[in-house]
């Protein structure tokens, strides 16, 4: 029923194993166990390529040239920078809140790596296709504002207090409009399933379907992964980096390493939710469509970001309340009737 | 019961957006400000002393140092100084190049304040547009002077060498290029929903609270107060010249804001009138080797990027000066800092700073 | 340039200030008052629309060894006037009238002026230092400074007299 390149390697791995260790069980284990592996790959190497790509993309925006001395056309510089990161001291401030300081940074990679096992990333090859697999999505990501903020007071800095408050106050006026804007989708779709929303976009995609949820939806992804415009939560010139301020080295990295996990994970989720995931025309395969429209959209997000100045925490938070939720609304209501007028006609 | 309390939030001297090493104690309560007390010192080198042992010739590379963005103003304000209290007439030409040279600095500070401001509000993008701006002007003083920065190029008596061809070329072509700089500025902040969003009716200084702080230059301006050192006092054969004095209405970041591109249209103007009316003559007065003011004293002022520069000399007679006075813009328009932060959240903290535009070289002296 | 004081209101200002001294000879001669007299004399000169001295130009002291002499430059941006107020302060006594009480935008300009000559001013809002360390013990502008030298004892940062080297 399935054709897609994992899928069918997937399988095929699968059917070579069992003859050889006979339980399929087993099997089964192995394979959720590559499959971890996989994810973790995934992320750590796709934060490599996007710290390259953030930084030449960022340079081209900015007519400057980027990195382009570590290796052929500067490919090695984001290596170069992870070992720099990792032989750096670590310097653990006193009067901080030793558990959570300690705790923050690894709590923050952990929803990051775990909504990948969600995403479908080529026909029949989801990790864990549960049929509430929209909402289980949902309520992963928003975890990411606890670590936030326990890194911001466990730092026993001013600054960093700010940044985890600010977070909180960010998160929940996002959250609500971001979730209501996708109920639009779960109501066209009849389930939450992520694979039966895909497949439910193979004639048209919901971008069509749904412009405005789709616009809400970037937005608030924006928010709910500190990229700038909405960066409050890091402020560099503000609060200098909010709840990173007191972490070096590896610790640090990890943040990095969670942001651009979240990054890469927004562009994702708009592909697969509003662009129809791994379809497209047959001319390519299926996987490489995948790709193509995650990182088009990783792009446009971080072309948003050099584009625009950061906004004022209250502007954003009455933007979020005030406009982004009432439009989240009336398109569930607007999805509702067009629903209801297809169904009768 | 929630009980809330103000806290003391130290910005600086290492911040990233208080412009060098000023420091801030910002009162918050909660995101907003309740209080912003500037506190200086960190660069205070005592050029105000140190002059006192250098001869009038040796002070000059030393103003270059105070508002090291806009350092042929400076030059000019000590050495116009100087020349008054010496009775020195310098040449024409010598002062057509002086206003060229101090009008390119003027542009050239602007593009740090635009883009010192940018940064601060989150958009590094901005910041690499205006630098990238300042660099053709830098360039232009290293063919005059062989400086970029700390160019030490207009001397008592006129200039230290005489303008060429090339440099009168290549500044054409800069003036030509400017409608299209500012263009691409307007796109990329002012017509920007967020940046407009950020600066407009934020820490409103009003022209009465203007005048009682003692503020100058732009930042005056831009509450409504015509008031342009280059207008009134005509030095340096400014009155050779036609340009506006833009002005702001309500005072607020925007307006400050506004304020320095429009000058830097008008310093665009006043380049290519000096460059199309260039006298010719000598670049240098005579100025004897062993230069003696005679005794007495004298102020003057000049219009410095940031407001109004003054010099106020003490000579008795020697090498070297008796006493030197310098009035920094900066320093006196940061007194209104406190009243700009008052009222507004920690973010707009951070847009006062910048649209004050201190720096900390001449701040602290 | 503007035009200086007129030599009439001096002569106006010396009935209603007798300390007012003045160098007729001069061609821009300086105002001299006494240090009594100052604040009186400066709330006349800014509030009397003849003058409308709305601008403290300049604000500095010089110190002369026997004294140390504040110099006050006016500016009316009305009537493009200028107008140099000298006052003389005593080694011993150097107390004088803070101008923040008439133009308040003095008030870092003389806190400078606390800090690097020394001169106390009275009625200012807040008097202390700007520049130096809040507990410098020298004003480094005077004309008898001499470089301190930094020196950390037990953890807190005191100056010392440098032994004269040359």
């Amino acid at each position: 029923m399935h054709n897609g390149i994992l899928y069918l390697a997937g399988q095929g791995l699968k059917d070579m194993m069992l003859p050889i260790i006979g339980s399929e069980l087993i099997v089964n284990l192995i394979m959720t166990l590559i499959c971890i592996v996989i994810i973790f790959l995934l992320v750590a190497v796709s934060a490599l390529v996007f710290t390259y790509g953030e930084r030449r993309i960022c340079a081209l925006i900015q007519v400057r040239i980027g990195p382009n001395r570590v290796g052929p056309q500067g490919l090695l510089q984001s290596t170069a920078d992870m070992l720099k990161l990792l032989t750096k001291e670590d310097i653990i401030p006193v009067g901080i809140d030793r558990w959570m300081w300690v705790l923050s940074p690894i709590l923050i990679f952990i929803p990051s790596a775990m909504i990948y096992a969600l995403f479908p990333f080529d026909d029949g090859v989801i990790f864990a296709d549960v049929n509430i697999g929209l909402f289980l999505l949902l309520a992963i990501s928003s975890q990411s504002v606890l670590p936030f903020l326990m890194g911001g007071y466990a730092s026993n800095s001013k600054y960093s207090m700010l940044g985890g408050m600010r977070t909180v106050a960010q998160m929940l006026a996002y959250e609500v409009p971001m979730v209501i804007s996708l109920l639009g989708i779960v109501m066209i779709t009849g389930s939450l399933k992520m694979s039966a929303i895909v497949e439910a976009q193979s004639n048209v995609w919901f971008i069509f379907l749904q412009p405005l949820a789709f616009l809400i939806y970037m937005t608030t992804a924006l928010v709910e992964s500190n990229r700038p415009p909405f960066n409050i939560v890091e402020g560099e010139s503000e609060i200098i980096a909010g709840p990173f301020t007191e972490y070096t080295g590896m610790r640090w990295a990890l943040f990095f390493l969670a942001e651009f996990a979240n990054l890469l994970s927004i562009g994702i989720l708009t592909s697969v939710l509003f662009l129809g995931g791994w379809q497209g025309p047959d001319f390519l395969p299926t996987q490489l469509w995948f790709w193509i429209k995650a990182f088009f959209m990783v792009i446009v997000y971080q072309w948003i970001g050099w584009t625009f100045p950061r906004l004022r925490i209250d502007t954003m938070l009455n933007f979020g309340w005030k406009v982004l939720l009432p439009l989240a609304l009336i398109n569930l209501l607007l999805t509702g009737i067009g629903i209801y007028v297809v169904n009768a006609l | 019961m929630a009980q809330t309390e103000k806290f003391v939030l130290n910005m600086g001297p290492q911040h990233p957006s208080t412009h060098g090493v000023l420091q801030v104690q910002v009162e918050l309560d909660g995101e907003n400000i309740a209080g912003a007390k500037p506190v200086m010192g960190y660069l205070h080198r005592g050029i105000e002393k140190l002059m006192e042992s250098k001869t009038y010739a040796q002070c000059v590379p030393l103003t270059d140092k105070l508002d090291y963005v806009s350092a042929m103003n400076n030059n000019l304000g000590f050495c116009l100084a100087v020349e008054k209290l010496a009775g020195i007439e310098v040449p024409e030409r010598a002062q057509f190049i002086r206003v060229i040279c101090a009008e390119l600095n003027r542009i050239a500070s602007h593009h740090v304040f635009i883009g010192s401001l940018t940064n601060d509000l989150g958009s590094a993008t901005g910041m690499i547009y205006a630098f990238r701006d300042r660099e053709k002007i830098l360039d232009l003083f290293n063919i005059i002077c062989g400086a970029r920065m700390s160019c030490h190029y207009p001397r008592i008596g006129g200039v230290a060498a005489d303008a060429q061809e090339e440099f009168f070329k290549l500044t054409q072509e800069f003036i030509d290029y400017v409608p299209q700089m500012l263009d691409e500025y307007d796109k990329l902040f002012a017509g920007n929903e967020i940046f407009q969003a950020r600066m407009k009716n934020t820490s409103i200084i009003s022209r009465k609270d203007a005048l009682r702080f003692g503020m100058s230059g732009p930042n005056l301006r831009a509450s409504g107060v015509e008031y342009d050192i280059r207008k009134i006092d005509k030095y340096s054969s400014y009155d050779k010249f036609d340009f506006d004095i833009p002005v702001g209405t309500t005072g607020d970041n925007w307006d400050r804001y506004m304020v320095r591109i429009n000058e830097i249209k008008e310093s665009a103007k006043i380049i290519q009138q000096a460059m199309d009316n260039m006298p010719d003559g000598p670049f240098m007065a005579k100025v004897p080797k062993m230069f003696k003011p005679p005794k007495g004293e004298a102020y003057h002022r000049v219009e410095n990027t940031r407001g109004e520069l003054g010099f106020y000399i003490v000579s008795d007679g020697t090498t070297k000066p008796y006493r030197v006075h310098i009035r920094r813009p900066s320093f006196i328009n940061l007194q209104a800092l406190d009243h700009m932060c008052k009222g507004m959240l920690l973010a707009d903290a951070v847009t006062a700073f910048a649209t004050i535009d201190p720096l900390m070289g001449e701040v602290d002296c | 340039m503007g035009i200086y004081f007129d030599l009439k209101y001096f002569q106006q200002l010396q009935t209603e200030f007798p300390s007012v001294e003045f160098d007729a000879e001069e061609k821009e001669p300086k105002l001299y008052v006494s240090a009594d007299e100052l604040l009186p004399l400066m709330h006349r000169l800014k509030e009397n629309s003849i003058w409308a001295f709305d601008r403290m130009a300049n604000i500095t002291a010089v110190d002369y060894k026997e004294y140390i002499e504040m110099v006050y430059i006016l500016y009316s941006r009305r009537f493009d006037m200028w107008l140099t107020v000298k006052v003389k302060l005593p080694e011993e006594d150097t107390k004088v009238q803070s101008m923040t009480q008439v133009w308040p935008g003095t008030e870092f300009e003389e806190r400078e002026i606390y800090d690097l000559m020394g001169v106390d001013f009275i009625n200012h809002p807040d008097m202390r230092r700007i520049l130096m360390p809040d507990d410098y013990p020298a004003h480094p502008l005077r004309k008898d400074f001499v470089p301190l030298q930094p020196k950390i004892q037990g953890g807190v940062l005191t100056w010392h007299k440098q032994k004269s080297s040359s």
